[in-house]
């Protein structure tokens, strides 16, 4: 195979998963516009941060007010699966060039992921899969600002009644309901959701990043008792 | 401020994805290590959620006429079934549209 046939069976293979990425797009773009964010800064936060639970965690928390440096964690936190991506990719992409491994790792999102490593695990003796990759992070990259364009061009023109704040928590529980697999991931959703009500009725400042801290303890410790959901 | 901020989220962003790609330091993290990670996006996104639900309000439980919690609970029952991010946002938008004005 050529490198651009590796390329396009990327892009290819990326393609339909732009139906579940493209509406979450435009909901950030939308959300991003009514935080109070500018136009340029709603925007270009999209290919800034390119990580769309983070960034629609990012502009909720903004519009509450809250401190800079909870968001800076939450972000941090949320993407930090991220990491395994990558550790998962390094037996792959480790001798490539230093710009080549720059850009593929600004392209390493949940969905190309998906997508690439599959494609790696099954042919790991090709030295161009890396295109694989560029294919599908690429096509994800561009729906991804592309969906962000319409939603800060909607975010204005929505009608009242529609509780747009709303579709936050409802994109939430479309992320995480799935990543429920274990006994220890459901003690992980009580547990910090528990503490939330708790922690943010005592007036606490950092009540997400404590709730959070206490969801991931109490998952670890009731992992040994694991079984599938 | 606000620029600094999403600059400084996508500093962090970026390096999360780049470090183990780097080669500065050793990819092998101990399995222990590897198993918080699933942990830490749930643990993280749901005090979010039941923030925005408003459960409870001026320190009393705000249950029956939350009309977002009904409405997060039937959104909640169609992920289930249907794993399916589009259907779950737009049923539980739907169910919060009209249970707020019957």
């Amino acid at each position: 195979m050529k490198k651009w046939q590796i390329f396009k069976q990327g892009v290819l293979q990326e393609l339909p998963l732009q139906l579940g990425v493209f509406p979450f797009g435009i909901i950030y773009g939308v959300m991003a516009i009514e935080s109070g964010l500018t136009f340029l800064q709603a925007l270009l936060m999209s290919s800034i941060i390119f990580g769309g639970a983070s960034q629609i965690a990012f502009v909720q928390l903004l519009s509450n007010s809250t401190p800079y440096g909870v968001i800076v964690t939450t972000v941090g936190a949320i993407n930090s699966r991220h990491l395994l991506y990558s550790i998962s990719m390094v037996e792959y992409l480790n001798k490539l060039s230093l710009s080549w491994r720059v850009t593929l790792a600004y392209l390493l999102t949940d969905e190309a992921y998906a997508v690439s490593i599959r494609k790696f695990i099954n042919h790991s003796d090709n030295s161009i899969l890396h295109y694989h990759l560029l294919g599908s992070g690429i096509t994800l990259f561009l729906s991804w600002q592309i969906s962000t364009l319409l939603g800060v061009w909607l975010g204005n023109d929505l009608p009242e009644f529609l509780d747009l704040q709303f579709i936050i928590p409802l994109t939430f529980i479309a992320i995480i309901i799935p990543m429920i697999k274990s006994k220890s991931t459901l003690i992980t959703v009580f547990s910090s959701g528990i503490s939330a009500l708790i922690f943010k009725n005592l007036d606490i400042n950092f009540w997400i990043i404590l709730s959070g801290l206490i969801g991931i303890l109490t998952g670890m410790a009731s992992s040994r008792w694991d079984k599938k959901l | 401020m606000i620029w600094s901020l999403i600059i400084l989220c996508g500093v962090i962003t970026f390096l999360i994805r780049f470090i183990p790609l780097s080669g500065i330091i050793s990819s092998d993290l101990p399995l222990s290590v590897k198993h918080t990670f699933k942990y830490i996006p749930l643990a993280v996104l749901t005090p979010i959620i039941v923030n925005d639900l408003s459960i409870i309000e001026n320190n009393n439980f705000f249950l029956i006429e939350n009309f977002k919690l009904y409405a997060a609970l039937i959104a909640i029952i169609v992920s289930i079934i249907w794993n399916n991010v589009l259907a779950t946002i737009s049923i539980g938008m739907a169910s919060f549209l009209i249970l707020s004005n019957i």
